[in-house]
């Protein structure tokens, strides 16, 4: 498998990887099998229980540098350094999801809307693709549709409602897998709330390196709306199964 | 098997190299270049169709003219494009009452059959709320009226289909379909020029409904309403039987009927008719389901113009209040006996929502937008984020930034900038013509001249900006002269070869050689100039509607060549195309040489080539003729001959055009569905869909000197491609390289430093064009896998700033604000905001390097400082000295911080060696001492702040000067002095404590044998590579 990826970077210029028997017929199943058989397989995948990011945003000559770390139990935290003050966004310890307020720089809980929309997409983990059945959303081949200039499958997933200003709305994220090598380039939905309500965030997804033993992961992410202004994340790291304190994740009483 | 698949693959991709241009879409074309929208908002545009949600009244969808379909999920604030892919023109929108939160019906095509109404192309459906939509066929249905879902059932539809406006069609009538719309069946049809105008369906039993079929009929010449077919029906099996319902209604013959039920009451219906007896129009009342008819009222806010305002809506809660459409719009509260005039608000009222849980809350569609009343109709107050506003033309001048010039349907004339500090807002925007507004031209050379028109010429204005003084300028029947006719969008043009020249044109082409203060004619009547399409006076049917709108025989373009004033092309609406070569002495009718073109299609534009003074383009469009083809043809010698240069890859009929001014074979058309653009002179054409709706581009105008493709569309306002010049250099031989740079054009620094907009969050404000420079290439594959990084260095090669690239198939572009990366800050208790700041390069080579995977890629590029730059290069150097120092200074004292940092952490663990603690202690003290002097240590980040220290003092200077391009104040240079010299007592103060305190601790450490604090040195510590 690592062999057929360093061929396809580094011979053909891009990646090929498993491409799909032209005879068979293209399904949800099919490109996820595809998919997963590339980046490592899901037995690999199934066995995280944790991994770190170490990254960083380049903004017109500012960099910030980013952790992030996830749990199979749900626990999060996102965490980016300013002039050596380190700040919080969106870390979950099992109860609150919290951050820190940029004026004080103490921590803040989320509000119990942005909390229980959290806590819905536990389970989530590593990513919703492995586990969407387990968790009974839906994933549906919607058709093809051509994104960043490449022929891509459409597929939709329905997961559990969100909660919008008090009212449960469909939570619903287009997946964009390009057709020559059935990887995601890019996650699509309508944003629900504020300024840009009714608009469709997008994420960019490329880089796909490997991470460990046969497993690949995009390490460029770009979020962008409606493909315009897009901020990228460059990972320079993510370790898999780590040893993490746990206490870190606790909202820290001021 | 999995090898041959690979293998396979890898030939597909092969072969995907091996194709030319005329094989890439536009997504895998166009990449990044993007459409921007400027509006402008504050005229908005028309909206002809208003649906909530049957239960949440904070979701609220509009149909447009030509503006495709929003949402709200406020209650009306803020509004969503959501069917930007689509046909722009609605003329209905449905949402299922089953399953309100997820399907959504569009049905196409605007019912109020104005002149400049466009064409639909189908029904849609979504099943995500409007996030993503599928055609469901009707495709020749032109225009729907109204789609009406069973309220238990969601596959059950019923349709009514208005049809053709501008000729016959057997796809008018109501249609069923009870499998969500996979298949329809015609369930009532009248005849090929009746549609149903309107079908509404008694929410309590949906085997009731009424269908209102109008006979109606426009040509380019003529409008008629009503004939003996126009009738109102109803049907209680569900559309199995239809009969008429007219007991009680005027004898003779019927023009559009509007009517609306009751839904608190369903035997309470309202009708509005227009009828052959004018004191038997208006308004009737029906309280037995239709079986009888009582007359209400005929007042003119009832009658006027059917075709245009035939909509009347119920209150839900109470059957006695009613609204009508109308000029300004109708209301009566007591079941339709009296009326008054809604407020104020922009005329032309199309149709309105009650909110579903307080009546008093309504909403206004009209001309000028949307508009909104908390207070039942009284007070209306404008949505202003709607940039759904429809011009006519567009023109453009030669300021920085560059203005767009154009008249808009009902809206009057305005110009504004295509860029503005903090993006395009309502207030940039300056009227300068009324009524409707269409050419709209500034003076070439003096820019405070202004030209604008109102509709059929009936006013055109010479406008002095400069002095706010208006002159009417078209020129007048002469005492010899026949009647002018003018075109309601009469052809006003400027010159690129005199300045002070303007053409007009009516049957005949006049020009000024002064601004448009005396006129000569140069040309005969170069139309067809039938009589029989002159008669505009009866135009209207049933109710006479002569606005100027259907003017006919009229010249519509007016083109001199750039090469030589002598040339002149016109084309007229009649089908004409003419030239002279001789400035008007002799003109050729050259329109039998064109082949494939139906006589007498409408010549809606020509465009002079600026290549080759015989060259010129013709854009034809036949709508009027219910011809739905684009054509465009070319010719090279002065008309004798023409080629279509249009494919079946072109969607709808064209009005408007564009040539390249470098790249002859870079061509783009607009179509009443989007832009398309073509590399190859017409080979192949590609539509444009990055950020650009499938709206209707009336006119085309490309910008000398920015290349920006400037649209000017009847729906979506302004949209404009900034700079195309990408564009010329694809070629076969790029599309095959993996990573190509594109020529760029050195770049200009910007040095200009605004305080932003002023507009809140529910105001459009249309964006502004990147700044800095921009970084183009083009990718041949779309980079997914390995690491693609972009890095900007300087001549020597020394690192300037990392970018992100873009990774797309196609054309990617990168954009760099000119500024260098950011010095490292010292470390505080706060943030040091000023330490964001990164300082401008001086200008100069560049280099770009991008590497992809390991392949390396380089690209120079030059920038300089604008011409018009107000420094000298003594100035910007005192400048960028001052903030080189302090960048460096900054550095060093984040560097001296971070060694007080590792030693006082250090120290603080050594104090627990009893042979270490009053060593460590004191050089804790001691650093702390010292560090308390060079940054904050304590606070907030807001008005919690601690007094400012030198890493505090020292960046507010950094970001002050470094952000003004021109030298230092003498103030800021004393500043400069104190706190280089803080600086300097600094560093002293640090020096003893390393030569005494912190050599003894670390010396101490070396024999008790404690590992000392690991110091990155001063290079790896500032190291941003």
């Amino acid at each position: 498998m690592k062999k057929i990826f360093i061929g396809a970077v580094f011979i053909l210029g891009s990646f090929i990887g498993q491409a799909q028997d032209s005879t068979q017929t293209v399904t949800v199943k099919t490109i996820l099998d595809t998919y997963f058989e590339n980046i490592g397989g899901r037995e690999a995948w199934s066995k995280l229980t944790s991994y770190r990011f170490t990254a960083k945003v380049n903004a017109q000559g500012m960099e910030i540098p980013i952790t992030v770390i996830n749990q199979k139990d749900g626990k999060t935290m996102t965490k980016f350094s300013l002039q050596g003050q380190e700040m919080v966004q969106g870390s979950f310890d099992g109860e609150s999801m919290w951050s820190t307020n940029f004026m004080t720089q103490k921590a803040e809980k989320s509000s119990s809307e942005d909390t229980e929309n959290y806590k819905r997409s536990i389970g989530e983990f590593p990513d919703a693709l492995l586990t969407y059945d387990s968790l009974g959303y839906q994933l549906e081949l919607e058709g093809e549709e051509t994104k960043e200039g490449v022929e891509c499958y459409k597929l939709k997933m329905t997961k559990k409602k969100q909660l919008v200003e008090g009212e449960e709305k469909d939570n619903i994220v287009y997946y964009y897998f390009d057709k020559e090598n059935f990887v995601p380039i890019m996650t699509e939905e309508q944003i629900l709330s504020g300024e840009m309500t009714g608009k469709k965030s997008q994420m960019l997804y490329s880089d796909y390196q490997e991470i460990s033993d046969g497993m690949y992961y995009p390490f460029s992410l770009t979020s962008q709306v409606e493909g315009i202004g897009g901020q990228t994340i460059e990972i320079t790291e993510i370790e898999i199964n780590v040893e993490i304190d746990q206490t870190m994740f606790n909202f820290p009483e001021n | 098997m999995k090898f041959i698949a690979t293998i396979l693959t890898g030939i597909i991709m092969f072969s995907a190299y091996s194709q030319g241009i005329e094989k890439l879409n536009g997504n895998a074309l166009f990449g990044d270049i993007q459409a921007r929208h400027i509006g402008p908002a504050l005229t908005s545009g028309r909206v002809s169709d208003i649906e909530g949600h049957p239960s949440d009244s904070k979701t609220i969808y509009i149909g447009t003219a030509g503006g495709g379909v929003w949402k709200s999920t406020d209650g009306g604030v803020r509004f969503a494009s959501i069917f930007d892919k689509y046909c722009q023109s609605i003329g209905c929108v449905a949402v299922d009452p089953s399953d309100p939160d997820n399907t959504i019906w569009v049905g196409t095509g605007e019912v109020w059959t104005r002149n400049s109404t466009s064409v639909g192309d189908g029904i849609y459906k979504s099943n995500d709320g409007g996030a993503n939509w599928k055609k469901m066929g009707l495709e020749k249905s032109d225009r729907i009226s109204s789609i009406r879902i069973h309220p238990e059932n969601s596959q059950v539809l019923y349709v009514g289909v208005q049809g053709a406006l501008w000729g016959p069609s057997e796809e008018r009538g109501v249609y069923k379909t009870t499998d969500g719309g996979v298949t329809w069946e015609k369930i009532f049809y009248v005849n090929e020029n009746t549609g149903c105008s309107e079908l509404i369906m008694d929410p309590k039993n949906p085997d009731v409904m009424y269908a209102s079929f109008w006979e109606h009929r426009r040509t380019a010449w003529s409008f008629s309403s009503g004939g003996a077919f126009s009738a109102l029906y109803k049907t209680t099996d569900g559309g199995k039987t239809w009969s008429k319902i007219h007991k009680g209604f005027p004898e003779g013959k019927f023009g559009r009927i509007a009517v609306a039920l009751a839904p608190s009451n369903s035997n309470i219906l309202y009708s509005v008719i227009e009828a052959e007896d004018k004191a038997k129009s208006g308004m009737y009342r029906s309280d037995d389901g239709g079986a009888n008819w009582k007359h209400m009222n005929a007042d003119f806010g009832l009658v006027v113009r059917p075709f245009y305002f035939s909509r009347i809506v119920v209150d839900p809660k109470d059957s006695d209040v009613v609204v009508k459409a109308g000029l300004f719009g109708s209301i009566s509260r007591d079941g339709g006996n009296t009326f008054k005039n809604l407020g104020a608000m922009h005329p032309d009222i199309h149709d309105f929502w009650f909110d579903v849980n307080q009546s008093d809350k309504m909403f206004a569609a009209t001309d000028g937008g949307l508009y909104r009343s908390l207070n039942g109709g009284n007070t209306m107050e404008m949505i202003e984020n709607l940039p759904i506003s429809q011009f006519y033309h567009i023109s453009v001048d030669n300021q920085e930034p560059y203005n767009i010039y154009g008249g808009l349907q009902d809206n009057g004339s305005w110009f504004g900038p295509s860029s503005s500090p903090g993006g395009i807002e309502a207030r940039d925007w300056e009227v300068i013509g009324v009524g409707d507004g269409f050419r709209v031209y500034p003076h070439p050379t003096e820019p405070h001249i202004m030209y604008s028109e109102m509709q059929g010429a009936e006013q055109v204005w010479r406008y002095d900006h400069k002095r706010r003084m208006t002159r009417t300028i078209q020129p007048f029947q002469g005492k010899d002269d026949p009647k002018l006719r003018f075109n309601w969008n009469a052809p006003i043009t400027t010159s690129l070869n005199n300045p002070d020249r303007l053409y007009i044109g009516s049957q005949f082409v006049h020009v000024s050689d002064d601004k448009g203060t005396t006129w000569k004619k140069i040309s005969p009547d170069l139309t067809t100039n039938d009589k029989a399409k002159q008669n505009q006076e009866n135009s209207g049917g049933l109710s006479i509607d002569n606005s100027g709108a259907e003017n006919h025989c009229t010249i519509f373009t007016i083109a001199e060549s750039g090469l030589d004033q002598k040339v002149i092309w016109v084309g007229t609406d009649d089908g004409n195309v003419q030239v002279t070569e001789d400035g008007g002495q002799n003109w050729v009718n050259v329109t039998p040489n064109i082949t494939g073109l139906p006589a007498n299609t409408w010549c809606y534009h020509i465009e002079a080539s600026a290549f080759n003074k015989g060259t010129a383009y013709a854009v034809f469009d036949g709508h009027t003729k219910n011809d739905m083809t684009a054509y465009c043809y070319k010719t090279t010698d002065f008309g004798k001959t023409w080629k279509s240069i249009v494919t079946d890859e072109v969607y709808g009929f064209a009005r408007s055009f564009q040539e390249d001014y470098k790249n002859p074979d870079l061509l783009f058309l607009g179509t009443e569905f989007g832009l398309y653009v073509t590399l190859n002179g017409g080979g192949n054409w590609v539509k444009f869909e990055n950020n650009m709706p499938a709206t209707a581009v009336h006119y085309l105008e490309m910008h000398p000197k920015t290349n920006d493709l400037v649209m000017g569309t009847h729906g979506r306002g302004v949209i404009i491609i900034d700079d195309i010049s990408p564009l010329r250099q694809i070629t076969n031989d790029i599309i095959t390289k993996e990573l190509q740079f594109l020529e760029m054009n050195p770049f200009d620094i910007n040095e200009e430093s605004t305080f932003g907009g002023t507009s809140g969050e529910v105001q459009f404000v249309g964006r502004n064009p990147q700044g800095g420079a921009q970084i183009k290439y083009y990718l041949s594959k779309r980079h997914t896998f390995g690491k693609m990084t972009m890095r900007v260095l300087d001549s020597e090669g020394n690192y300037i700033s990392s970018l992100s690239p873009g990774k797309k198939k196609g054309i990617n572009i990168v954009n760099w604000n000119f500024g260098m990366a950011a010095p490292k800050v010292a470390k505080g208790k706060t943030i040091s905001f000023s330490g964001f700041f990164t300082p401008t390069v001086p200008a100069g080579t560049y280099t770009v390097e991008v590497t992809k995977n390991k392949k390396k890629y380089t690209a120079e590029i030059e920038v300089k400082y604008a011409d018009n730059s107000i420094f000298s290069s003594e100035e910007r150097e005192q400048q960028r000295k001052v903030t080189m120092e302090l960048y460096h200074m900054t550095e060093e004292l984040a560097y001296m911080v971070h060694k007080i940092d590792a030693y006082v952490q250090h120290a603080e663990k050594s104090k627990s060696n009893p042979k270490l603690r009053k060593l460590a202690t004191s050089l804790i003290n001691e650093l702390n001492e010292l560090n308390n002097t060079l940054v904050i240590t304590s606070g907030d980040n807001y008005v919690g702040q601690a007094e400012k220290q030198l890493r505090e003092n020292m960046g507010s200077l950094f970001s002050t000067v470094g952000a003004y391009a021109g030298p230092p104040s003498s103030s800021q240079m004393e500043n400069f002095k104190k706190i280089k010299a803080e600086m300097e007592v600094a560093k002293d103060t640090y020096t003893k404590i390393e030569s005494s305190l912190l050599s003894k601790y670390l010396k101490m450490l070396e024999k008790l044998e404690v590992s000392p604090p690991k110091i990155d040195s001063y290079e790896e510590f500032t190291k941003k590579d």
